[in-house]
């Protein structure tokens, strides 16, 4: 087993025996070498998105946790949230220049149900429109681009 | 594989083959046709012959593609990684069981690196994380400042 594998053992060890709340990883979506996976995620109680189920999708490369997972929502339910763009990339740093492998599929999957939790208006990014028509299919590379483009 | 378990006690034979570690002692003899190789093999393998740097996050090349500025900051990185101390875990410390970034327990004997910010990693661990970017995995603290700190108090 590669150590980028056992770390993504431990972790879903971790997520499984003892979930966090409104987190649950869909165990049918895993790939054998764990590099893909799908985590269930609930609006938090008494949020903008309470009640609403969402799919994040991770891809995991075999530098991990050296390099950051993909993740991005997917499926037919994409929040509609000022960093989250209509096509399921999330704008959220810990996903890019901020990750650290001291991170983890749960503390990420935390992060985002955080993230979730504060919004005070259900609102799409600003330049989603044009974000979507124009951005790679890989959120850690057009990051970048949103970066340089709107800042 | 196994970044993290490389005991002390390798021997010289095992530098010279390369990374073969205890689960693939079967695989030193090359099967007659030749697949692509298992994955546990395509990472270790090739970095132990030409070593692969990251001149920048999420940026990976091998030695010998590298600019000379590239060059410099990763030789100023490598010597200030060496000025970080180490030591061998000895049990003894009951706060730090853990190494985050494998999730593996520390175990008896195996080599640490010690951060200015108290945090305690395994030493292979840690440098591969160093040589991407300078910061406690932890807590984020850049490890230069934290650095410069102590050689002023002292």
């Amino acid at each position: 087993m590669t150590s980028m594998e056992k770390r993504l053992q431990k972790e879903l060890q971790a997520m499984t025996k003892d979930p966090p709340a409104g987190v649950s990883v869909n165990t049918n979506s895993l790939s054998s070498s764990l590099s893909e996976w799908i985590v269930d995620i609930e609006g938090a109680p008494s949020t903008l998105y309470e009640g609403e189920r969402f799919q994040l999708g991770f891809k995991f490369t075999s530098r991990y946790p050296f390099d950051s997972p993909q993740v991005m929502f997917i499926g037919p339910n994409i929040p509609v949230h000022p960093h989250v763009y209509s096509n399921g990339h999330i704008c959220l740093s810990i996903l890019t220049e901020d990750w650290s492998p001291a991170l983890s599929v749960q503390s990420v999957c935390l992060s985002i149900v955080s993230m979730l939790s504060s919004c005070k208006e259900k609102k799409l990014p600003p330049d989603n429109a044009i974000y979507v028509r124009t951005c790679s299919k890989d959120p850690k590379k057009t990051r970048w681009w949103y970066h340089d483009n709107s800042v | 594989m196994g970044n993290c378990f490389k005991s002390s006690s390798n021997d010289d034979i095992s530098l010279l083959r390369g990374n073969d570690t205890e689960s693939n002692e079967s695989t030193i003899e090359p099967p007659p046709f030749v697949e692509p190789p298992p994955p546990y093999r395509a990472q270790p393998e090739p970095q132990r012959r030409m070593p692969i740097y990251h001149p920048s996050p999420g940026v990976s090349r091998p030695a010998n593609q590298l600019s000379e500025d590239e060059q410099i900051k990763i030789a100023q990185r490598l010597g200030l990684i060496n000025h970080l101390p180490t030591g061998k875990y000895d049990g003894t410390n009951k706060k730090a069981k853990e190494c985050v970034i494998c999730m593996n327990e520390f175990l008896i004997g195996e080599p640490l690196r010690y951060l200015p910010c108290m945090h305690i990693y395994h030493k292979e661990c840690i440098d591969d994380w160093l040589m991407r970017s300078f910061t406690c995995p932890s807590c984020m603290e850049p490890v230069d400042a934290a650095l410069l700190t102590t050689y002023q108090t002292n």
